[in-house]
């Protein structure tokens, strides 16, 4: 690592929030109402509680080998082969989702702003943008996403505060849902949406100070957590459970209902899009580096730069597969759950074993004096 | 060019190189004078002969040494030759007469004890006497003496400290840099007199050997900055410097990019406020602009204004100026992707009258604008560059004139015109030229990605070219600090200009390395704000005995 160790804790901090939101906000009340009804927040906050576990089990992870990400330290703890092995799995799943990101936004805006532009063009147009800022070192990556964080969290808080006053209580009641199966899986529909913080296995070996890892990843999931939490909320005391079962994107029609006083502009959904386009683009920014990043660290290549250009049109091919957005969603869906295994499971496995081993370590150390 | 042949005489059936002057003066290279008054002027005139700005006179020293003065006759000081060199030469001064003057002798009386000149030195190599004369120093050789006595006697035709033209400002100095170096140094010295300022110099450019000066404050700026600036500015290699602009080509760190990466200033109040912040200038001879490095994007739309007003004026203004930045950047490609692909956003009285005003016009949105925008820019240009008696009458001309009948003639729509109008201004309203002029270029691009992708395409052109700011680095200082990468400090003056008693420190951005600008971290500015000690009160008898106090400060701090 040529870079000097710069990234703050606030910055650290900001990429975990800018990476998690995403486009994930606007099917986001969908997916929490098809599993939970009117338990829609209690899901939400249940899948944060699931991700957050993730994140600080990763983070941990991180902070006991400070100079490595995952791709090294799997070497270490589980053996370069099954380790190589493994982290094959973590960047393919990276690199789809970057894949899966891009058409989910392009499907967005092809059919919110954009009808007769074509799909292909908005998907490339938006993965260009990551792949030439992926150019960058991790430095400004890091500068990249703190700049955006209030770009990002802005448009998220101001619908939210103007439909306050569409909104009904009756609609969140009963808190607890009916159906706790679908509850579950709701769980972790929703946790994979934040599997994007999984960024952080990147940032620490850049951190000025490691050790404050935990800080970071607590104080990054609490701020996204909190936005995705009343997010749901809102949406589904405007729209009630059943009404939103028919939408798509919740999200973006809670954004149609408000409006600006004084009829400034007539309607503000257009707007809130066109900021999200920086919400997605640090998503899509950050699951792409880590692909490159991942990739590059795996073959000990020295630079990154070759391999953006290299690896976009096999995401471009990836993000232009699923046959429509119906089948987009199923995809997401499933992708989502299966890369819990990767983003929840493996740390958690490194993780023991890790621990084990260090726990031995220390006891042949005692036997030995 | 002239060919010397007798010089080359040993090519034989070669071809005869080219050879020049200064060709002459490099074979001369460190070769001494011989004391031989012929001899030299012989070698000087086979160099310079050919100039007849050249003088040059004969002369007795104190009417027993023979001696000749070198000079080019319009780059001194007549007046300064006459009396203060010729005449206590040729005339043995009072407190000389009557002593012995032996030749080994003379030269230490000539520099100690006749010549009333502070600037006069020896030297023995030919070609710098040679260097020494281009330069505008008066030399003189003495016959059997292998010195010859060098004085600097450079007077050059210099402007008159003027207010500087790009950079006006209501409340402040009205001082600005001129051409000449030295006058400018002078002026940041005046302004700074302290023992940490200080200024080296070096010569850049074969032909005109420009002096370069970086200035800096020591114990301030942070040493590996000064390292790199020294370092660039040593590794230029180029025939001329006319300008401070060329120097700025060479150092900067990205040159591809649209932004200013250092910034230039005709105003030694800012250079010394920069100085204080632990920046390095770079002044050049026969520049008025003094180059600062290193340099952050929200310094150029800060004025020295800010800070001499006071900071809620000071405040306002600069959140003025960010709005006028960001119309520049990107009011046209708003306009476009409205009208072309969300008129549903605009309100529907509003909507239905640009309808109106666009009813005649045959050309999309897109077209239209850049075709006004365009006329704009060369309309700008043409009012720089002519003279200012036509300047001011084409303005109104184009501004009035052509807008009206573009209009009229169904080229473009009156609300075109009218959005077009408020980027101009909003660009002119940038303080710094040359990242007005980075914007103003990049509104192109957008309005094209407007043209094409609507608000999409706005911002995905708008996080481009942030993305590209936030990558940038001048002298290793990110460009977009303080904001990211964060910078407590460095903040309290982004949007907002804080008082000055908030910002106890110098902005951490810039690696300081002494941080404090205000003595103690607790300062007592506010105190005489506090109820309970109200000096007036105290002192309100005490005004008219003659106590020359300020009222208050002196006596309880």
């Amino acid at each position: 690592m040529g870079d000097p160790k710069e990234i703050t804790t606030l910055q650290a901090t900001t990429i975990i929030i800018s990476t998690i939101i995403g486009v994930g906000v606007l099917p986001l009340p969908l997916f929490a109402v098809r599993a939970g009804e009117t338990g829609a927040p209690l899901v939400t906050l249940l899948g944060i509680l699931l991700a957050a576990t993730g994140l600080f089990i990763l983070t941990y992870l991180g902070m006991r080998h400070p100079q490595k990400t995952i791709i090294t330290y799997s070497h270490d703890i589980i053996g370069k082969w099954l380790g190589r092995f493994c982290s094959i799995f973590v960047i393919v799943f990276f690199y789809i989702l970057t894949g899966l990101a891009a058409r989910e936004f392009g499907e967005v805006v092809v059919s919110a702003v954009l009808r007769e532009t074509p799909l292909e063009v908005t998907v490339l147009v938006m993965l260009l943008l990551a792949c030439i800022s992926c150019r960058n070192n991790i430095n400004v990556f890091s500068y990249i996403h703190n700049f955006y964080v209030p770009i990002i969290l802005a448009p998220g808080l101001i619908i939210v505060a103007f439909s306050l006053k569409n909104s009904n209580l009756l609609y969140l009641r009963p808190i607890i849902g009916n159906n706790f199966q679908d509850m579950a899986a709701g769980t972790l529909t929703i946790s994979a949406l934040f599997q994007g913080a999984f960024i952080i296995t990147l940032i620490i070996p850049s951190m000025k100070k490691p050790a404050k890892a935990l800080k970071a990843s607590f104080w990054g999931i609490f701020v996204s957590g909190g936005l995705y939490l009343l997010i749901v909320i809102a949406t589904v005391s405007v729209f009630g459970s059943e009404e939103i079962k028919q939408i798509f994107w919740p999200t973006l029609e809670l954004a149609r209902t408000t409006s600006l006083p004084g009829n400034i502009l007539q309607r503000l959904d257009v707007i809130f899009l066109a900021v999200w386009v920086t919400a997605v683009f640090t998503t899509l920014f950050s699951s792409y580096y880590l692909t490159i990043h991942s990739i590059k660290e795996l073959c000990n290549l020295k630079d990154h730069k070759m391999l953006t250009y290299f690896i976009l049109p096999f995401v471009f091919i990836f993000a232009m597969l699923p046959q429509n957005i119906v089948q987009m969603y199923k995809v997401i869906q499933d992708i989502g759950r299966a890369g819990l295994v990767i983003t929840f499971l493996y740390p958690g496995l490194l993780l023991l074993i890790d621990v084990f081993k260090g726990w031995r370590k220390k006891r042949s150390v005692v036997q030995k004096s | 060019m002239v060919f010397r042949k007798a010089n080359y005489k040993h090519s034989g059936r070669k071809r005869y190189p080219m050879t020049s002057p200064s060709k002459d003066l490099e074979v001369q290279d460190r070769k001494y004078i011989t004391g031989s008054l012929k001899d030299t002027e012989e070698s000087i005139k086979a160099i310079l002969g050919e100039n007849d700005d050249l003088s040059m006179k004969h002369f007795k020293i104190f009417g027993q040494y023979h001696a000749a003065i070198f000079c080019f006759s319009d780059l001194v000081n007549q007046e300064v030759m006459n009396k203060e060199i010729l005449k206590p030469l040729m005339y043995v001064p009072e407190h000389l007469i009557g002593r012995e003057k032996p030749l080994t002798l003379l030269m230490d009386i000539i520099m100690n004890e006749a010549l009333y000149h502070s600037q006069a030195g020896t030297e023995k190599r030919i070609d710098l006497l040679i260097e020494a004369l281009l330069l505008g120093k008066t030399v003189i050789f003495i016959e059997g003496l292998k010195e010859a006595i060098q004085i600097e006697t450079k007077d050059v035709e210099k402007r008159s400290i003027a207010q500087p033209e790009t950079e006006q400002v209501i409340l402040g100095p009205r001082e600005g840099f001129i051409e000449n170096i030295a006058t400018n140094i002078a002026l940041l010295r005046y302004r700074l007199p302290t023992a940490d300022f200080q200024v080296k110099t070096m010569k850049i450019g074969r032909l005109t050997k420009s002096t370069v000066a970086y200035c800096y404050l020591k114990g301030i700026a942070s040493e590996t900055v000064i390292k790199e600036v020294e370092k660039r500015l040593s590794e230029i290699d180029i025939d001329a410097i006319l300008d401070v602009g060329y120097l700025e080509q060479f150092i900067e760190d990205n040159p591809f990019s649209p932004f200013p990466q250092t910034q230039s200033t005709e105003r030694p109040d800012r250079t010394v406020a920069n100085l204080i912040e632990g920046r390095v200038a770079i002044l050049v001879d026969g520049s008025p602009f003094a180059l600062l490095v290193p340099v952050v994007f929200n310094q150029f739309y800060q004025t020295t204004e800010d800070y001499s007003s006071r900071f809620l004026m000071g405040s306002f203004v600069r959140m003025a100026r960010i709005v006028a930045l960001v119309f520049s950047l990107i009011f046209p490609s708003l306009y476009v992707s409205f009208i072309s692909f969300n008129p549903e956003l605009l309100p529907t009285e509003f909507a239905v009258a640009v309808a109106g005003g666009r009813a005649g016009v045959p050309y999309p949105a897109v077209v239209e604008v850049l075709l006004i925008e365009v006329a704009m820019e060369v309309l700008r240009e043409a009012t720089v560059r002519l003279p200012k008696q036509v300047g001011g009458a084409l303005s109104i001309v184009g501004v009035l004139v052509i807008g009206q009948a573009a209009v009229e003639a169904g080229l473009s729509s009156p609300i075109t015109v009218v959005v077009i109008a408020i980027t101009t201004i909003g660009s002119f309203a940038t303080p710094a030229y040359s990242a007005a002029f980075a914007l103003r270029m990049l509104r192109f691009p957008i309005m094209i990605l407007a043209g094409i992708f609507g608000l999409y395409g706005v911002v995905i052109g708008v996080i481009f070219i942030f993305n590209h700011m936030l990558s940038l680095k001048s002298f290793g200082v990110p460009y977009m600090s303080p904001i990211s990468p964060e910078n407590y400090q460095g903040m309290k003056d982004v949007v907002f200009r804080s008082p000055l008693w908030w910002m106890p420190k110098r902005p951490g951005f810039l690696h300081p390395q002494n941080q404090n600008r205000l003595k103690k971290n607790d300062n007592t500015v506010l105190k005489h704000n506090k109820v309970g000690n109200d000096q007036r009160e105290e002192k309100s008898n005490g005004g008219s005995e003659g106590n020359y106090d300020t009222p208050g400060n002196n006596d309880h701090y």
